[in-house]
């Protein structure tokens, strides 16, 4: 099993939020001038693409079940962010819902399920012209 | 580390042509690229960094931004890019291109952070250059 050949996977999903740029530390006139129009509540159509890599099983021929993985993702991803405001969520306290800390989140939630030796890379695209790669915190 | 990547566009006109081999032999090598043409390009640009722990940015966009967009697209788009003075001496394959940008990018972006030039040339086609070391 050791010697299967190995390869990666990408599946791709799609949620919509909503968020803004705001450090709460900061006076409003602070966050403004930093983050200019970035401070008005907005939100984005985004792209997740979830890249998972190991050996292929000689039984089924597949590096993981890519149902599986959609039933995950959905379940701890998609679910949780889909329709809903960044800001508020517990996961985005003290940390703003960039596109990076997105990215790092989106790993956080995922290498627990899905087993970091698992997980290669979490793509977020914030719109067509914006993508952050996180490969984790050894990546 | 994260690595964040921005998609750019600009449309230029070029051929592919080795000034050192005669017409003929331009034709024979590039065949349909040695006449004169062009492409919707799509230029993707990758920097990496580490978010920082206030604001959450890796890297500041507008500089980014304003460093493709004064070094690479005012210079580029529509233009022809045999005539573009800052292409002097690239045969404007994708590679060429993309290891130009390169060039152009690397000193206007946090030392050590560019880590990829992407030249998309048409929906088929696309060039990465990372740098000389890789």
């Amino acid at each position: 099993m050791t010697d299967a050949p190995r390869a990666a996977s990408t599946r791709r999903f799609t949620f919509s939020a909503g968020h803004r740029y705001w450090v709460e530390r900061w006076s409003p006139e602070e966050n403004e001038r930093f983050f200019g129009r970035l401070t008005v509540p907005h939100g984005h159509n985004y792209t997740l693409d979830v890249t998972v890599r190991g050996p292929i099983d000689p039984e089924t021929g597949m590096v993981f079940d890519l149902g599986e993985l959609k039933r995950i993702v959905g379940e701890t991803v998609v679910d949780r962010f889909d329709h809903a405001d960044l800001n508020a969520d517990a996961l985005f306290r003290g940390r703003v819902p960039t596109t990076e800390n997105l990215a790092i989140v989106v790993w956080e939630l995922l290498a627990p399920k899905l087993g970091a030796d698992r997980l290669a890379q979490v793509r977020v695209w914030e719109d067509p012209t914006l993508y952050v790669d996180y490969r984790g915190p050894d990546g | 580390m994260v690595e964040l990547t921005r998609v750019y566009h600009f449309s230029a006109g070029h051929r592919l042509e080795n000034p050192a081999l005669s017409d003929r032999a331009n034709a024979a090598l590039y065949g349909p690229c040695h006449r004169p043409h062009g492409h919707n390009y799509y230029l993707e640009v990758t920097v990496a960094g580490v978010p920082d722990q206030l604001t959450g940015m890796s890297v500041d966009l507008g500089q980014i931004d304003g460093a493709v967009t004064e070094r690479v697209l005012s210079r580029v788009d529509h233009q022809t890019l045999e005539e573009v003075p800052e292409l002097a001496g690239v045969v404007t394959t994708g590679e060429g291109l993309a290891r130009a940008f390169w060039r152009l990018l690397a000193p206007a972006v946090p030392a050590g952070a560019l880590r990829r030039v992407t030249v998309v040339e048409t929906a088929k086609n696309r060039f990465q250059y990372e740098g000389e070391a890789s």
